[in-house]
């Protein structure tokens, strides 16, 4: 239904975008600043970020929905501003938020509505939306009007109807939020779906770091605008784990007896005291070593352990707050 | 231009779609706007109704029943559209955006006939008002709704950049139904507010009406007296100036990144 990218492999290309704001201070608020990425096609690539980190506006400035103050989005090679129409048929888009959707009428009115609204009519139309509703399961209840649906019902309507004219490239601006465990597992296996078997981009934003953790190839990571990571998965994931450690000894938290450890951090769990965090060097590995066997603590295990996503982004940001402090205080003693 | 027909019809069954869900409001709507003409006809008449004055009062009051649709209709469907979350999700169409406004009034004036049709029916049936329809009537009609829909247009394009308008809504449509000869013809106004009513968007077509379907005028004489052509003058204005205030407040919309918010 969608007419050929022009260029297959780059589903998207953004280049040195940026979007300010003047806020009614008359304060100028960078919520986007000069952020540059390529989004391969057929990958589920993750945009993580705290509130606020500039995700929502990329995707809306992807969207055409915004529009940035300097800087190119290209959507399968069309560019949003000058080929908005073209660019525009390569997406389907669930914004954040609960209604995408008309809630007022059926699911069948609207997937045949934004159908209809992207310029596909008539019977392939009809038999996409058939096919939609059959894999959800929602045929039975096709003829419901959406506000008698679940929440999870309401946005698998809204991820159908982003679905419905077949677009190579799907963005979902935080899918899961608000929907149980069942729906969000539905949803999950859909993005997976999407992008394996389907070969579509999924580009999704999400907080739930763990849901980015098992669905994503790549991961962006905005802070304040600025992209601060962008990296496969799994190079992501060894960014910091030759520093990491994880030391396991028998006993309770009691027995350390307010015993230091640096920035490790100490848990108890069934009789074993488990000590995580990073550790610059050796000698300093055998020197909690020794200070745990001087407290009489049986040593368990040793090793090396693969930080989660949760906490590189936790050290990233912390990084890029460390970095700017840095730079702060470059420009103050410049000034 | 076929997705932009496409657009466009979809649009308007979208809207027609989601009226009927509301019906019973519009329906009282009608019966409300019924029974405040039957009371208004009955004080202006001093406790009678005169039927000179209702042929003259039902013309008015009807072309502003359309203005009250239209304007707070469009206003409220696009900021219900804002908040509800859809608004964004419209424009993610390969068609012109105009065109989906378009078809936005286009139902709307759909659903205006619907009323103003049942609301007529019943006052011409009740109050056996005296009314020789014609022809040349629809041409002047259609010009006013021009003219008003350039008018929803300035609305519509503040609605996108600034969402809570339906109070100003409210009271330019109110504002309209005394100062725009509705009630009472624009020559029985002062000077200095006839001038003001003449530059609204439903006075001129409230008058040509008058003088089509209560004295009889052709379409060439009310052109020759100048109203006709002051109503053309004035649809056009407001129908240029809509179009590029709409089209200038959804670039500042977007610009704004406001589109969405409410």
């Amino acid at each position: 239904m969608i007419p050929f990218s022009r260029f297959p492999t780059a589903a998207i290309e953004v280049t040195s975008l940026s979007k300010t704001y003047r806020t009614r201070q008359r304060s100028i608020v960078r919520a986007v600043d000069n952020l540059s990425l390529s989004v391969p096609a057929g990958q589920i690539f993750g945009l993580l970020g705290a509130n606020g980190a500039g995700k929502t506006t990329t995707i809306k400035m992807i969207c055409g929905l915004i529009t940035p103050t300097s800087g190119r989005v290209l959507v399968n090679g069309y560019d949003v501003a000058h080929e908005r129409s073209a660019a525009i048929r390569q997406i389907g888009v669930v914004l954040e938020g609960t209604r995408n959707v008309y809630w007022r009428l059926t699911a069948w009115e609207n997937l045949l509505y934004f159908g209809r609204l992207k310029g596909v009519s008539g019977q392939p139309l009809k038999a996409r939306a058939e096919q939609l509703l059959r894999e959800l399961q929602l045929w039975e209840q096709r003829n419901d009007t959406l506000r008698t649906y679940s929440r999870g019902m309401q946005q698998k309507v809204a991820i159908a109807c982003a679905l419905v004219t077949d677009p190579p490239l799907i963005l979902l601006d935080e899918p899961t939020l608000g929907l149980d465990v069942q729906a969000a597992c539905v949803m999950k296996e859909w993005v997976i779906k999407l992008a394996q078997e389907q070969g579509k981009t999924v580009v999704l934003t999400t907080h739930q770091l763990d849901i980015a953790q098992e669905l994503c190839d790549r991961i962006a990571i905005m802070h304040k605008g600025q992209l601060v990571a962008d990296q496969p998965l799994s190079e992501l994931l060894h960014l910091f784990s030759q520093e990491r450690y994880q030391i396991r000894v028998k006993g309770n938290l009691a027995d350390l007896r307010a015993a230091c450890f640096g920035n490790l951090t100490v848990r108890s769990e069934h009789g074993e005291v488990i000590l995580t965090g990073a550790i610059a060097d050796q000698a300093t590995l055998y020197h909690y070593l020794t200070r745990l066997q001087d407290l009489s603590l049986p040593l368990l295990s040793v090793r090396r352990v693969e930080p989660d996503l949760e906490e590189i982004f936790m050290e990233l940001l912390t990084r890029s707050e460390k970095g700017e402090q840095r730079e702060d205080r470059v420009l103050s003693s410049v000034q | 231009m076929k997705i932009a027909f496409l657009a466009l019809s979809n649009e308007i069954h979208k809207r027609i779609l989601i009226a009927w869900n509301y019906k019973f409001n519009l329906m009282s709507q009608v019966v409300l706007v019924t029974v405040i003409f039957v009371g208004a006809s009955f004080l202006l008449g001093k406790g009678q109704f005169n039927p000179n004055q209702l042929s003259t009062l039902f013309i008015g009051y009807i072309v502003w029943f359309y203005a009250r649709i239209t304007i707070m209709g469009t206003s409220m469907d696009l900021k219900d559209e804002a908040e509800a979350g859809t608004l964004e999700q419209t424009y993610m169409t390969p068609a012109p955006s105009e065109f989906l406004l378009l078809g936005r009034m286009l139902a709307m004036l759909f659903i205006a006939t619907v009323m103003v049709l049942l609301a007529s029916l019943v006052l011409l049936l009740l109050l056996h008002i005296p009314l020789s329809l014609s022809w040349a009537a629809l041409p002047v009609l259609l010009l006013t709704l021009a003219g008003l829909l350039g008018f929803t247009l300035i609305l519509g394009g503040a609605t996108l950049v600034y969402k809570q308008i339906e109070g100003l809504a409210d009271l330019i449509q109110n504002l309209l139904l005394f100062v725009t000869g509705s009630l009472l013809p624009v020559t029985d106004f002062p000077g200095w507010l006839a001038t003001l009513a003449r530059t609204l968007p439903i006075t001129e077509g409230i008058e040509v009406l008058r003088q089509i379907l209560l004295q009889g005028q052709s379409l060439s004489s009310t052109w020759s007296s100048g109203s006709l052509r002051g109503l053309v003058l004035n649809s056009v204005v407001y129908l240029s100036a809509g179009w590029l205030i709409f089209k200038w407040s959804e670039h500042i919309a977007k610009k704004q990144g406001t589109l969405g918010h409410y």
